[in-house]
């Protein structure tokens, strides 16, 4: 074959492999394009009502009355729900946490293989379930059980926060084994070694070095448990006051929106989209905590 | 000489506090794992012993919904889901595997690739009901789709788009890099490579990733409330037409519905859905079982 026929031979494949780059370039653009459209659209339909209601009757006020025939005269504080979205997470936080980290250390340092790979498949079927189930177990088993205990209607933050904990098991466990595998066999050999008990190892070397990980596994869970819309909204009550206790009824951002976005118009679903934009900011807020913590990491290392 | 008695009784006593410690420890990590285990089990137990019986009932799987009156049944519901996860599947796998081509094969590590990798990381971040206001603002209002099952696709394959990209990815990643410089060593272009070698190597990585990513949109209802309709007595007969998809409408089903049978209703979606996403879960595992079998053979 002469030079020019190998050239002419090239060359088309030369101009389809640039085709092919550039559309599988633009295919993986659309992640960049979704964010920006979604921040855009979340926040172009947030003005209506900053602008009708003004910042402060939203942003510091706990009062929710919307008015629906004439959407620019109602109130719309979100102090309420927001307190809610904080106070149910934490209290996932606190019951799933615990649970979570101590079922990724059973995993990587004590579980026997074949309970191991059990309990690694029932918490991948656990990711599996549809949250609105998990809001219609709440609704159907845990609110009743809670309001006999407790002597209340059950509804509430208590409730929220049962569901959250179980709700964020996977996703902190997933990330939480994924670090605690990380730490290398010779840190555990050379504790061992010294005479270290197992409980020795597991506290003074391993969580330890595996610190940053089990942070991200947290604060992953934490946004998980803030963004969790359908199984929350079905045991918290979704009524307009601070909760004054544990079992009384209240709001959160992601229940008022999904509760109230059916009968309302003009600035009452503004202020809606507001409580998203607040949502998608406290997720931005997550992802920078998240590249904060591993660059930590990744300097120290 | 008190002194030199002393130091080894209080390191026996510490020897001894540090073995109960260990054993406490012991008892309550095997404790946390088994109350994940158990919960996870009261969960699918209490939706098949509610739901099995009503849903195996063909006036039930097979029936039409009710408004108003008891007895209804949810084949619109399991039509519409079925639809919407194809119609998502459609547009999100062409996007999410070519995605990941261009990250695994073509882009090194540059500011592009970061870019995109944050753009990723975001979407997969940002709650589902926040994807819903969008999918309202974007399809439902400015596209003026009104709420349909293409709204409800194309919310549902932004919100899934960074799962597919990640695992796929993760796949393509995986096959060996003697794969790649064989072919090319063969006179292969660098499309070739990926088209005939690669990607074939990688499918059933991706199918996996494809499997689970049915598995969340049979499950999604926060992404659906706002962008298609929550009850409808029919299934959709066209991209642009309304349709309800199950987990959506047992939201409603709990929340608004009158009917007096509400109850038995959500007993059977729940186990509907719990009993297809098992089904694709045990898909899924086989599928990978299967590959890491194959791959010990080539090994």
């Amino acid at each position: 074959m002469t030079r020019r026929d190998a050239a002419a031979v090239a060359k088309p494949a030369l101009n389809s492999e640039w085709i092919v780059r550039k559309t599988l370039f633009v295919f993986a653009m659309t992640t960049v394009l979704g964010i920006i459209l979604v921040i855009f659209f979340v926040a172009r339909e947030s003005i209506p009502a900053l602008r009708q209601v003004g910042w402060s009757n939203i942003f510091l006020s706990a009062t929710w009355n919307p008015n629906v025939s004439n959407p620019a005269t109602g109130h719309y504080g979100l102090l309420v729900p927001l307190a809610g979205t904080l106070a149910a997470t934490l209290g996932g936080i606190i019951i799933g946490g615990p649970l979570a980290i101590g079922t990724a250390i059973f995993l990587t340092q004590i579980a026997p293989p074949r309970t191991g790979k059990l309990v690694v498949r029932g918490i991948e079927l656990l990711a599996g379930i549809p949250s609105v189930i998990f809001g219609w177990i709440g609704l159907v088993v845990l609110v009743p059980m809670l309001a006999r205990v407790t002597n209340t209607q059950g509804y509430g933050i208590l409730a929220a926060s049962f569901i959250l904990g179980i709700m964020i098991i996977p996703t902190v466990t997933t990330i939480a084994k994924d670090a605690l595998e990380t730490v290398p066999e010779e840190y555990k050999q050379a504790s061992f070694g010294m005479g270290a008990t197992r409980w020795q190892t597991i506290y003074k070397v391993i969580l330890p070095s595996a610190k940053e990980g089990l942070l991200v596994a947290l604060i992953l869970g934490i946004g998980r448990a803030i963004g969790e819309t359908m199984a929350v909204q079905l045991v918290i009550g979704n009524a307009r006051q601070f909760p004054n206790s544990l079992t009384s009824v209240t709001s959160t951002l992601t229940s008022r929106i999904v509760t109230d976005m059916g009968e309302s118009t003009g600035a009452f679903r503004s202020a809606l989209f507001v409580q998203g934009l607040v949502l998608l900011i406290m997720a931005m807020v997550i992802i920078l905590l998240i590249r904060l913590v591993t660059r930590k990491t990744v300097k120290a290392a | 000489m008190m002194g030199e008695m002393h130091v080894p009784a209080r390191s026996r006593a510490r020897k001894t506090t540090a073995k109960t410690a260990d054993t406490v420890a012991t008892v309550v990590l095997w404790a946390l794992a088994l109350v994940c285990l158990a919960v996870l089990g009261s969960i699918i137990g209490y939706i098949l012993v509610k739901g099995l019986a009503v849903v195996f009932d063909p006036k039930f799987i097979l029936g039409k919904p009710q408004a108003i009156n008891a007895g209804g049944g949810i084949l619109p519901f399991l039509l519409s889901s079925i639809y919407l996860t194809l119609l998502t599947m459609v547009i999100i796998m062409p996007i999410g595997v070519g995605a990941a081509i261009y990250m695994a094969e073509f882009a090194g590590e540059s500011r592009i690739t970061r870019l995109v990798r944050f753009g990723a990381d975001s979407l997969a971040t940002v709650p589902s009901i926040v994807f819903g206001l969008f999918g309202l603002a974007l399809f439902v209002v400015a596209f003026g789709m009104g709420p349909c099952l293409m709204a409800g696709a194309l919310t549902l394959a932004l919100l899934n788009l960074p799962a597919v990209m990640r695992t796929s990815e993760e796949a393509l990643r995986a096959v060996p890099a003697s794969y790649r410089e064989a072919s090319l060593g063969l006179g292969a272009s660098r499309w070739q490579t990926i088209r005939k070698v690669v990607l074939p190597s990688a499918v059933p990585g991706i199918t996996t990733g494809g499997i689970l990513t049915i598995g969340r949109i049979l499950g999604e209802s926060a992404a659906l409330v706002f962008t298609m309709p929550l009850f409808a007595t029919k299934a959709p007969t066209s991209l642009f037409s309304g349709g309800a998809a199950i987990a959506p409408n047992l939201w409603y089903t709990l929340t608004e519905a009158i009917t007096p049978d509400a109850q038995r209703i959500a007993q059977g979606e729940a186990a509907a859905l719990v009993i297809l996403i098992l089904a694709l879960n045990l898909v899924a595992r086989f599928l990978a079982h299967r590959y890491q079998a194959r791959q010990g053979m080539v090994g």
